[in-house]
């Protein structure tokens, strides 16, 4: 009785892993993509890091830059605040982007900054965020994370550890590739491949080289962007995380571009 | 003749075949080798790859990320309204051919310049900057192509460069990963353009094409002038002697020379660059003139039913020191050529020297053995032939002719002569040098028009860089840390660590280093003495770094800025861009966008923010075209509408003045580099290397000739034909004011070789008719028959010779052939005329009565 008791566990149980099985690789490509932006963008209500980017031109020749990123979450998936604070080099220290993410299509990101040198805020432009992102090969979008809503997603492959989803542009206008290719870890959802094309040439490549579970949060500590039309590249390593830090929405505000919240930053 | 040659000509009249067949099997083996034949057309290569300004300026060109480009540009017809290339036609076309050119392979395309690839940075409404592609999709309606030219306009970098002032054209440059690939890509682009929608003229230039067009050309002169040289000889040959099987044999002479020479400049791995390319047509004709003077004396001594091979060395015999005198005189005006420092001249000048020593050898063997084959029925056709011809033929009478100017107005003469001499050497300080490879090209051609026209449009498509360079020694990272005070305990493995970390790298790069290095220990290190040490240390690199990177320094953007407002004003420079324009434009769109805005900012730091934001583009890459990422060297981009070496000489000078009242901020050093640049420096390499080449090939003529004639009065003579000859064509080349450039210059030291030779026989025939009449009229009265006629022959030989070079595509070829054409007439004509006089006026020397 006791026997087959656990055999009819077992079966059960097996039973139900079959159907977990096949509910997952029928699983929404939807659903798989929002896990994947929850989990590179969207990990705890906030967060912050120290970054560090080194820029690899195609002659091996570098430059460095150093910032601290505060992020807060309006709402999981939804509208998000940046600030990002460069400390290096010397010569743009306190040079501060604040960003302010909207998800809906139709609304823009608000983009500010900050040059205390010539102590100018000003104003970004909505247009494109496919631009450099202080002169590096990751973009600003790279950095505050492309809204899934502009790309149509569709599976292509998936294995025993990854997902690889095509996208397609809903504004091909917008853009300058013509689709791209990304490859999601099952088990943290978190991308660890972005390859981009311009009809057959794949041109540009982003990579996670390195995830480690933060605060149960599995993040990307070292990630690299590489122009394969030029053969430079840019490494970005982050420190110092911490999630659910509170910091306060005082923080993101005008005020606190030529005022540093210190405390928040060290 | 020593018997050494006697023994060898002895053995060529009695085994010709050994010799025809050491002769078939040389020029076969060698000639193999032609078929891996290497063009070279970079006009670069006229300096040696370890030319310090060569690799200053391809030094220049990784730094900056300097491709060679192909330019194509589209110039609007006429009747499009006054918009000009703005309208929606005009630019869609080139959104679309731009979208073709950017999927051919080999195309650099993050650099590819053009309206639809370039980024605008703007103001916004609410005063917000504005990053945004200037044309990314074609414009939709007329006032959308019409608010690019407002945009434009506002952009110093781009216009004038992508669109011309005058709106009418609009430019695309094509950088191109590796220049042998640039006939693949042009044709791409062209038959791209042939299936636009567009009226436009079109037009493909810059310099690879120029170059690649240029290799083209070479080959269809060396497939057509060469082959025309050797017909113009062989009907020349044919009309002294009118014997076709005689004939052959000096053709056999010349082609198995050319083969040689060619074949063993191929297997030596030299590349056959524009200089080379005419080896075959300058050896043709030097390598028959020893060939007529055997045939013309065997068929005089010849009689029928004599031993042919008594008669064949008997002839060799008397002829072997003169042809031998001056086969050297010849090849030694070319082996001069060596000491210009231009590699394909002096590849030139070596090869061609060496194969006219080889026509010798081959002359003085093959010849006789080929004559003492002869069948006895052509042998009476020739003699009938050249004593017929000899008579009544037009050199003959025309030699008759100048002899009774010649003998009858010496002094006349002689005062003429001197006059000219007097005005040609005025005229040799008139000489402007100048040159520009472009020009190579005929008026007319695709090339030569496209250049014009894009120049009349365009601030200039001649680019020249100023580069300044902190030469300032930084201290590396190393030495920073070697003079850091004493080290606390816990940091000394990580101090060791950091030492080995940082060997091998330039200062700039230990820095970052460094800082990267101090940042993961402070990361890691406790104890507060260590952290403090740390952070000291770290300060100290910092500032290091901040100050090390110069060119953000606003004083010397205001330098720079200056120096180009000069530039700007000389004239010759059609625009120039600089890290400074770039600054300026930022900074305006960062303020109110107005031109009060368009300024540099005061500080270093305010420079770096501003630069952070112009990085912040579509093409970050484009800020290290004027700066290198250490901020440690920047270039000045000049466009020059005039490729004259002149021209830029001129803006290197302007330059040089600029900078000697406005000194050079400290530590700073100032280079150029450039195409248009480099072709000045090879230039006057060339021009200061031939006026070496020529001395040296005058003086060791002149010796030659002391020798050769055992007298001093004689050496002298014999170089006084060729003096004035030179004289009168480099005089009057500075008269005319036609440009001394790379043909021309080249010219001198070889036609020194060879119009040396007609003296020679003139003296050598006068001293040995004079020996047997010992009267100088009856001497010079004989000597304007036989004599001159033959030296009239091997004058028009060589001239002719080379006039198939006249119908040459390229202009340097049509310059040597009309030189050297004139060259040789006029040193005959020369010879002719004023040694008589001479010898005359100076008889007392000349003529020493037989001493018994």
């Amino acid at each position: 009785m006791k026997k087959s008791f656990l055999a009819l566990i077992t079966f059960t149980g097996l039973a139900l892993t079959s159907t977990w099985v096949s509910a997952k690789t029928e699983i929404n490509v939807q659903n798989i993509i929002e896990k994947a932006e929850m989990a590179s963008f969207y990990a705890g209500d906030d967060g912050r890091a120290e970054a560090l980017m080194m820029i690899v031109d195609a002659q091996g020749r570098k430059q460095m830059r150093k910032f601290t990123i505060l992020r807060k979450d309006i709402e999981d998936q939804g509208d998000q605040k940046f600030m990002v604070f460069f400390s290096r080099p010397t010569d743009v220290k306190n040079t501060v982007f604040r960003v302010e993410k909207h998800v809906a299509l139709e609304q823009d990101d608000d983009r500010w900054l900050y040059l205390p040198a010539l102590d100018l805020v000003k104003r970004i432009s909505a247009g494109d965020k496919r631009t450099s992102f202080v002169g590096s090969h990751f973009f600003y979008e790279d950095v505050s994370g492309r809204s899934i809503t502009e790309d149509d997603f569709s599976l292509v492959e998936e294995n025993d550890a990854f997902y690889v989803l095509d996208a397609k542009p809903k504004k091909p206008e917008s853009v300058e590739f013509s689709h791209y290719q990304i490859k999601i870890d099952k088990t943290t959802f978190l991308p660890m491949s972005i390859n981009f094309y311009k009809g057959d040439k794949h041109y540009r490549q982003v990579e996670t080289v390195k995830v480690e579970s933060i605060s149960g949060y599995p993040t990307v500590l070292r990630s690299k962007v590489s122009d394969l039309e030029t053969g430079g590249y840019t490494l970005m390593e982050f420190r110092n995380v911490t999630y659910n830090t509170g910091v306060p929405d005082e923080v993101f505000t005008e005020r606190s571009l030529r005022t540093p919240p210190q405390q928040w930053l060290q | 003749m020593n018997s050494a040659a006697k023994i060898l000509v002895h053995l060529c009249t009695t085994k010709p075949k050994l010799i025809y067949w050491t002769l078939l099997i040389l020029t076969l083996g060698i000639g193999s080798q032609i078929p891996n034949i290497k063009i070279d057309t970079d006009p670069e290569n006229m300096l040696d790859a370890a030319h310090p300004e060569r690799v200053f300026h391809n030094n220049v060109k990784r730094d900056f990320s300097m491709h060679d480009a192909i330019v194509v540009g589209a110039i609007s017809a006429p009747s499009t309204n006054d918009s000009g290339i703005y309208n929606q036609r005009s630019l869609k076309a080139i959104h679309d051919l731009v979208v073709t050119i950017m999927s051919i392979e080999g195309v650099i395309t993050s650099d590819l310049m053009a309206l639809s690839t370039v980024d605008n940075i703007s103001q916004e409404e609410e005063g917000a900057i504005r990053f945004e592609w200037m044309m990314r999709n074609a414009p939709v309606s007329e006032e959308e192509a019409l608010q690019i030219r407002d945009k434009i306009a506002r952009l110093p970098l781009l216009y004038d460069t992508l669109v011309s002032q005058n709106d009418r054209a609009s430019a695309i440059y094509v950088p191109i990963e590796d220049k042998n690939e640039t006939y693949r890509i042009a044709e791409t682009i062209r038959q791209a353009i042939e299936k636009l929608d567009s009226e436009d003229q079109w037009h493909i230039t810059g310099l690879p094409v120029a170059e690649d067009q240029f290799g083209y050309e070479m080959f269809v002169q060396m497939g057509i002038s060469a082959p025309l040289a050797g017909l113009t000889i062989f009907i020349l040959l044919f009309v002294f002697f009118r014997n076709f099987p005689l004939i052959i044999s000096p053709m056999i002479v010349a082609m198995s020379t050319v083969i040689v020479t060619m074949g063993l400049l191929i297997t030596f791995g030299f590349t056959v660059h524009i200089m080379s390319s005419m080896i075959a047509i300058f050896l043709m004709p030097i390598a028959v003139v020893d060939s007529v003077h055997i045939l013309s004396e065997f068929s005089d001594r010849y009689k029928p039913g004599e031993n042919l091979p008594k008669i064949v060395e008997e002839v060799i015999g008397h002829l072997f020191k003169p042809m031998l005198y001056t086969s050297v005189t010849s090849s030694i005006g070319f082996f001069s050529l060596m000491l210009t420092p231009i590699p394909p001249v002096q590849i030139f000048g070596a090869f061609v020297g060496f194969g006219i020593l080889f026509a010798f050898v081959v002359t003085i063997t093959f010849i006789p053995a080929y004559l003492s084959r002869m069948s006895e029925t052509s042998l009476i056709k020739l003699q009938k032939a050249i004593h017929k011809d000899d008579k009544g033929s037009r050199i003959a009478r025309l030699a008759k002719q100048l002899g009774h100017i010649a003998n009858h107005h010496q002094g006349r003469l002689l005062s003429v002569f001197a006059l000219i001499f007097v005005i040609s050497a005025w005229g040799v300080s008139q000489i402007k040098i100048n040159d520009n490879p472009v020009r190579w090209f005929k008026e007319g051609h695709e090339i030569r028009v496209a250049d014009k026209v894009l120049n009349e449009n365009f601030a200039g498509t001649y680019d020249a860089y100023i580069v300044l360079t902190d030469e300032t020694s930084l201290p590396g990272g190393a030495t920073l840390l070697n003079q850091a005070s004493p080290i606390p305990q816990t940091l000394s493995s990580w101090y060791q660590n950091a030492l080995d970390t940082l060997d091998n790298t330039d200062a700039s790069e230990q820095l970052l280093q460094l800082t990267s290095l101090i940042d993961e220990q402070l990361f890691t290190s406790e104890s507060d003495e260590a952290i403090q040490w740390l952070e000291s240390l770290l300060a100290n690199v910092e500032r290091i770094a901040s100050e090390s990177k110069r060119f953000q320094s606003p004083q010397i953007l205001h330098y720079i800025s200056e120096l180009q407002t000069y530039l700007g004003n000389t004239g010759l420079v059609g625009k120039s861009n600089s890290l400074s324009d770039v600054v300026k434009v930022v900074n305006r769109e960062l303020h109110t966008g107005e031109n009060k805005d368009y300024q540099i900012p005061d500080t270093p730091a305010a420079v770096a923010q501003t630069l952070l934001q112009y990085q912040s583009s579509h093409r970050p890459q484009d800020l290290w075209h004027f700066v290198t990422p250490d901020y440690r060297s920047t270039l000045i981009w000049l466009q020059l509408t005039s490729g004259d070496n002149q021209d830029m000489s001129k803006v290197v000078q302007q330059v040089d003045d600029y900078v000697a009242s406005h000194p050079l901020p400290e530590g700073v050093k100032l280079g150029w580099a450039g195409k248009a640049y480099l072709n000045v420096v090879w230039q006057e390499n060339m021009v200061e290397g031939m006026l070496g080449s020529l001395l040296s090939a005058f003086i060791i003529v002149f010796f030659m000739m002391i020798i050769l004639f055992r007298s001093l009065v004689f050496g002298v003579l014999a170089m006084l034909p060729l003096t004035i000859t030179i004289t009168f064509i480099y005089g009057l080349i500075g008269i005319v004011g036609k440009d001394y450039d790379m043909p021309i210059a080249v010219l001198s030291a070889l036609t020194l070789g060879l119009s040396v030779d007609f003296a020679i026989h003139f003296l050598e025939r006068t001293r040995a008719v004079y020996k047997q009449t010992q009267d100088i009229n009856q001497t010079f009265s004989l000597m304007f028959d036989e004599p001159a006629t033959a030296i009239g022959r091997n004058a028009l030989v060589i001239a002719l010779g080379f006039t198939p070079l006249l119908l040459a595509p390229l202009v340097p070829y049509i310059t040597v052939g009309f030189f050297l054409a004139s060259i040789m007439a006029v040193s005959a004509l020369v010879t002719l005329l004023v040694l008589p006089a001479m010898m005359t006026k100076l008889q007392r020397f000349v003529f020493k009565p037989e001493t018994k």
